[in-house]
């Protein structure tokens, strides 16, 4: 039986093999399965995508109202190059038309939601 | 008066020098009158006198008796009309005493009764503030929320339509340069 590692030990290789051009996924899924840690699968990823961002690359979960431009794709790279030195940026994008307009991005650990929805709600969250 | 005993003195010699005789007087009869008188006076001061003081002695008892309790009388009546007059100026003085009071209590309670209203009256009057303020604060709470309702319904309408890519790509980009 595989020792346990900590989750943090687990992200750091991962993303060092995925940087490495290696597919570590399937290798992770036996461990976690082995190891009985299938519940942290999704922290895992969360993890890893944290230290792929520490070496340069930022996988981000971007959402918006209707399928991003080339220019809406282009400004959100660049927001990624100058706000977190990402060498690499690998969108993960999603259409979620109750979003109104705007965009909702998720990485590493941090959210920027720049949506109608939000303003919407913060409006209404405003009530007395 | 020497005429008159000259006078008789001839008259008794003429007559023989009795002059009782002359005069009618008969010294037996007139000793059994004086004997008779005698025994009537000592009859009367034995029996009748003693009798009759001592019923004088009692009337006068008796009138002096009423006179005293008349007297007394009048003096009670007098000191009872005293006693009366005391007792009226006494009740007087008690009966104003209690007029002045019972006005002063009357006083005092309308006076408290008016405090009393008033402090109620104010209370409602407050209260009615208060309770005034409360709705005007609830109803302006209520018409900010409705309004905050309806702003983001009609926004959320108008908005789904109106925004196309082209303005998506506005706001994204917007958003991405506020972030930076």
């Amino acid at each position: 039986m595989a020792a346990k590692m900590s989750r943090r030990k687990i992200a750091m290789y991962c993303a060092d093999e995925l940087l490495a051009g290696h597919d570590v996924f399937g290798r992770l899924a036996a461990y976690l399965s082995e190891t009985r840690r299938t519940r942290e699968a999704d922290l895992i990823i969360r993890d890893i995508e944290a230290a792929l961002a520490d070496r340069g690359v930022v996988v981000a979960d971007v959402q918006s109202s209707q399928a991003l431009s080339s220019e809406a794709r282009q400004a959100i790279t660049s927001f990624f190059g100058s706000a977190m030195q990402a060498k690499r940026v690998v969108l993960r994008e999603s259409v979620d038309g109750s979003l109104l307009g705007g965009v909702r991005i998720v990485a590493a650990g941090n959210e920027l939601d720049a949506t109608l929805r939000r303003r919407i709600n913060q409006l209404k969250a405003s009530k007395l | 008066m020497n005429v008159l005993t000259q006078f008789a003195a001839t008259e008794t010699e003429a007559a023989g020098g009795d002059i009782f005789s002359t005069l009618g007087i008969d010294w037996q009869l007139l000793i059994l009158q004086i004997i008779a008188f005698l025994i009537l006076v000592w009859l009367l001061g034995k029996f009748v006198y003693p009798w009759l003081m001592k019923s004088v002695d009692e009337r006068q008892a008796k009138i002096e008796e009423s006179v005293k309790a008349a007297q007394e009388a009048e003096a009670k009546a007098e000191s009872a009309q005293e006693d009366i007059a005391a007792m009226l100026k006494e009740a007087r003085k008690e009966a104003k005493d209690i007029v002045v009071t019972a006005k002063d209590e009357a006083a005092a309670m309308v006076a408290d009764g008016e405090k009393k209203a008033k402090a109620r009256a104010d209370k409602i009057v407050k209260d009615a503030h208060e309770q005034l303020e409360k709705d005007v604060i609830a109803a302006r709470k209520q018409l900010h929320n409705d309004t905050i309702e309806l702003v983001a319904l009609a926004t959320e309408k108008v908005v789904g339509k109106a925004v196309d890519s082209k303005a998506d790509d506005k706001l994204i980009a917007r958003a991405v340069k506020e972030a930076e």
